[in-house]
């Protein structure tokens, strides 16, 4: 399946992946454990924006609330450790496979609607799982959340852990890269480029629908446990609005066409999040001003805007 | 006969627009379905289609039942429509707004992991092909002329392998000299693949060409049927087309 995977790819194409992959497996050389906790944090984003940006950006669902599922997945693993003898493995897997199965009810719900309604259904579930884990006290331990989450001694060192994050997140960039040049994920493109459409070829919009809003959920999910780990606590924070926004922004920086975008994204806003944050308090207002400029001028995103500008002018036209 | 239409009937509110709508087409018939505007001609489609319930009536396709099937399982059945609207894939490519219709009529469409790029390539092409468009595989179909991007309408409702299709206003918005183009590509599309088609036209002179049959619609309901000649000749045709160019 690799063999193919690099024949797909033309060959100027593959070597810059591995050549991106060899260099954040040598960073740990080079950085300090602060650092390579940033990028660490930073590859985490670039998941879960991958996982979003399936659904925003191939099927054009845009959800406002994909935080509550990442939660759902920091939550579930995090829970499992603190209160059971689980394996920490099963844990780790415990929570894509709850963000799922959540993803299955809320998804239900949320794909009979469309356009901003459907956003806003988003949005309504994702503040109803911050409400749970805020408010449920006994059990998620509402505001305080859940610390000193026990984790493997081998992978508490800063550098282990990046390491195994590194193997999983480039495991699921693989699998959605493959899902994207699927024949689903060619419907999922004709699906957000016009779904009357795509229903007189014989789909059925919803069923399709729902099946994305599932696996984005799940990867969500991963997202929200490979963090739990990193992290080792959780809060209700996770699921809040503004992790919402972070990763939606995430995925319109780097550019909601392009697979790689949202890794992109995610470099350029943990950069900028540090830069601006260790100069200034005002970080959510630099960040509302570089929205505001991504939205009017940049719609493409970073990568967008770059190959754009690199495109040779007019030769695609018919 | 491939289709049978009975006693179709559909109200909005208090306005019926598809009153008591009955007829039937032959296999390889290629006829039209005319009348003024506000006729009930796109309430009719939709009906057909699948795309509203009719309130009263039957539709059936091969001797199957299809009242009230969901769009998506009309088209499966082998019935495939173009639109009034140009309704393609923009940012797809040529290639993929083709390929995704076969891809879903042969049921590959929910396979995750398999590469899309290398299925059902000569399949496309060959649709390609036929409606001309081969050369422009690559480009990205919103950046096609209109009248490519009709063709290519067609091709994608080649692509669902029908063996009837509905067509809207298929000659909608283009000069004379691309409707002529258009209406002979759909004639021999029709002949290779032994297509029984069914126009929905406004313009008279478009579909009088080459339909074998014409229904004539006026107020929900079907007020003429025969040859073109015989339609053109009947008087109460001639006093509703009249009477709206006054």
């Amino acid at each position: 399946m690799m063999s193919e995977f690099l024949k797909e790819m033309k060959s100027g194409k593959w070597i810059a992946v591995l050549v991106c992959v060899a260099a954040f497996a040598l960073l740990p050389i080079v950085l300090q454990e602060g650092y390579l906790s940033l990028v660490n944090e930073m590859l985490i984003l670039a998941v879960a924006a991958c996982g979003l940006n399936l659904m925003m950006g191939y099927a054009g669902m845009v959800s406002f609330g994909p935080a509550g599922l990442y939660a759902v997945g920091a939550y579930t693993t995090g829970l499992i450790l603190v209160y059971t003898k689980i394996p920490f493995w099963l844990a780790l897997a415990a929570g894509p496979i709850m963000a799922g199965v959540v993803s299955v009810v809320v998804g239900w719900f949320c794909v009979r609607l469309t356009h901003v309604y459907f956003s806003l259904l988003t949005l309504a579930f994702s503040q109803i799982i911050h409400t749970i884990l805020f408010e449920w006290y006994d059990f998620t331990r509402g505001d305080d959340g859940i610390v000193d989450i026990p984790v493997p001694s081998f992978l508490s060192s800063i550098t282990h852990y990046y390491y195994f994050s590194l193997v999983a997140i480039c495991v699921c960039l693989f699998v959605l890269w493959k899902i994207v040049n699927s024949p689903f994920g060619k419907t999922l493109q004709a699906l957000r480029e016009n779904p009357e459409r795509t229903e007189f070829i014989g789909i059925n919009v919803r069923r399709y629908q729902l099946a994305v809003f599932i696996i984005s959920g799940v990867f969500l999910g991963i997202a929200g446990a490979l963090y739990c780990g990193f992290n080792k606590n959780v809060f209700p924070d996770f699921a809040d609005m503004m992790k919402s926004t972070e990763m939606i922004v995430v995925c319109l920086m780097g550019g909601i066409y392009n697979f790689l975008g949202p890794v992109v994204g995610s470099v350029v806003y943990m950069f900028l999040d540090k830069l601006i944050s260790s100069n200034t308090h005002y970080w959510p207002l630099v960040l509302g001003c570089v929205i505001i400029a991504l939205l009017i001028f940049m719609r493409g995103g970073v990568v967008g805007f770059v190959s754009e500008k690199l495109a040779p002018r007019g030769e695609e036209r018919g | 006969m491939i289709l049978r239409v009975e006693k179709l009937k559909k109200t909005f509110g208090g306005l019926t627009a598809v009153n008591d709508v009955s007829f039937d087409l032959m296999e390889g018939e290629l006829s039209s379905i005319i009348g003024p505007n506000g006729a009930g001609k796109t309430t009719l489609f939709n009906l057909l289609t699948g795309h509203i319930r009719p309130d009263e009536g039957r539709i059936l396709f091969k001797e199957r039942d299809i009242t009230g099937f969901q769009p998506d399982r009309v088209c499966r059945q082998g019935i495939g429509r173009s639109f009034q609207r140009t309704n393609i894939f923009p940012k797809l490519t040529v290639f993929e707004n083709v390929q995704v219709a076969i891809l879903s009529i042969r049921r590959k469409s929910r396979s995750l992991f398999s590469t899309a790029s290398r299925m059902l390539v000569g399949e496309t092409m060959e649709i390609l092909e036929s409606i001309g468009l081969a050369e422009k595989r690559n480009v990205t179909a919103g950046l096609l002329a209109h009248g490519d991007q009709r063709l290519l309408e067609i091709g994608i409702t080649l692509g669902t392998n029908p063996e009837l299709v509905f067509l809207d206003e298929p000659t909608a918005g283009m000069s004379p000299e691309e409707s002529w183009k258009a209406v002979e590509l759909v004639q021999r599309l029709a002949r290779e693949r032994n297509l029984t088609l069914l126009f929905i036209e406004h313009d008279m002179e478009v579909v009088f060409g080459i339909s074998e049959k014409v229904r004539v619609m006026h107020l929900g309901s079907i007020l003429a049927e025969g040859t073109p000649e015989a339609v053109r000749a009947d008087e109460e045709v001639q006093r509703i087309y009249l009477a709206e160019e006054t």
